[in-house]
């Protein structure tokens, strides 16, 4: 599936391989800590971010905030 | 205002159902989603993982209604905020529409739990609440729209089913490969 950015779509299937793997592997097992991914989030959002300006999309004012704000301080 | 609710067991364990319904939107039945993001992702301060998506759809209007009304425009757009509990083995999804929020509004929640007599099925529990706008013929769309709801849902169910076989598939390739690599040594003494 792609990235609603359509050069952003490389660097989400990178975030999504780690992501699920994580998920599936870690989370669902009760080991919800030292999410790996971190990285390429922050890289795959900085893209989509750029895309939401230029498309113009509409998000202003919904809930979407930043990236890992809420994320305990001993994630990675 | 319209509600429509619905309520299916799927024949599978709920991590093997959260775990596909996560991958949900790479699948052939819903060809008309050409576009998700994850904007969001935060694990909660209680262990709950929060996600906040944007979905983009497209209309299919044929290429020539594209080119007059711009590419961009042909485009709807939809956030999804989804929680995820690992210890009370619950899912929660909310879905809401963004564009032509001033027309119509369409309120979407999902839930999977495990079913309560059987550990290894997976009880999904959907409801929709479709507002249409300052419109006469109010009661008759929204009758359409909750049936393009639950036609949709149906499919959103076999795309859960399809991502669930698409998983089993690689685990048996794994296991197979990872057979193979271990009987290889033996047959070469």
């Amino acid at each position: 599936m792609n990235s609603i950015g359509e050069a952003c779509t490389d660097m989400k299937r990178e975030y999504n391989r780690c992501f699920n793997h994580w998920f599936a592997e870690k989370f669902l097992k009760g080991d919800g800590s030292g999410d790996p991914c971190t990285d390429l989030f922050k890289r795959y959002q900085q893209c989509v971010q750029k895309a939401i300006k230029e498309k113009e999309i509409p998000i202003e004012g919904l809930e979407f905030r930043g990236h890992g704000k809420d994320k305990p301080e001993n994630s990675s | 205002m319209k509600i429509w609710t619905s309520e299916h067991v799927f024949d599978h364990p709920w991590e093997t159902v959260t775990t596909a319904a996560m991958q949900k939107y790479a699948n052939p039945m819903k060809p008309s989603v050409v576009g998700v993001d994850v904007l969001h992702r935060p694990v909660d301060p209680s262990g709950k993982l929060h996600s906040h998506r944007l979905l983009s759809t497209e209309w299919g209007l044929p290429s020539i209604a594209k080119s007059l009304i711009g590419a961009e425009r042909t485009k709807t757009y939809a956030q999804e905020h989804s929680v995820v509990d690992p210890v009370r083995k619950a899912m929660e999804l909310r879905s809401t529409n963004i564009s032509f929020t001033y027309m119509v509004s369409v309120d979407e929640r999902l839930t999977y739990k495990p079913h309560p007599q059987d550990p290894e099925k997976t009880v999904l529990t959907q409801e929709a609440v479709i507002t249409v706008k300052g419109v006469n013929l109010r009661s008759s769309l929204e009758g359409l729209m909750a049936s393009t709801v639950s036609s949709k849902a149906r499919k959103g169910r076999e795309a859960v089913e399809w991502g669930i076989r698409k998983l089993s598939a690689e685990v048996e390739a794994l296991a197979a490969s990872a057979r193979g690599s271990i009987r290889a040594p033996v047959a070469a003494e």
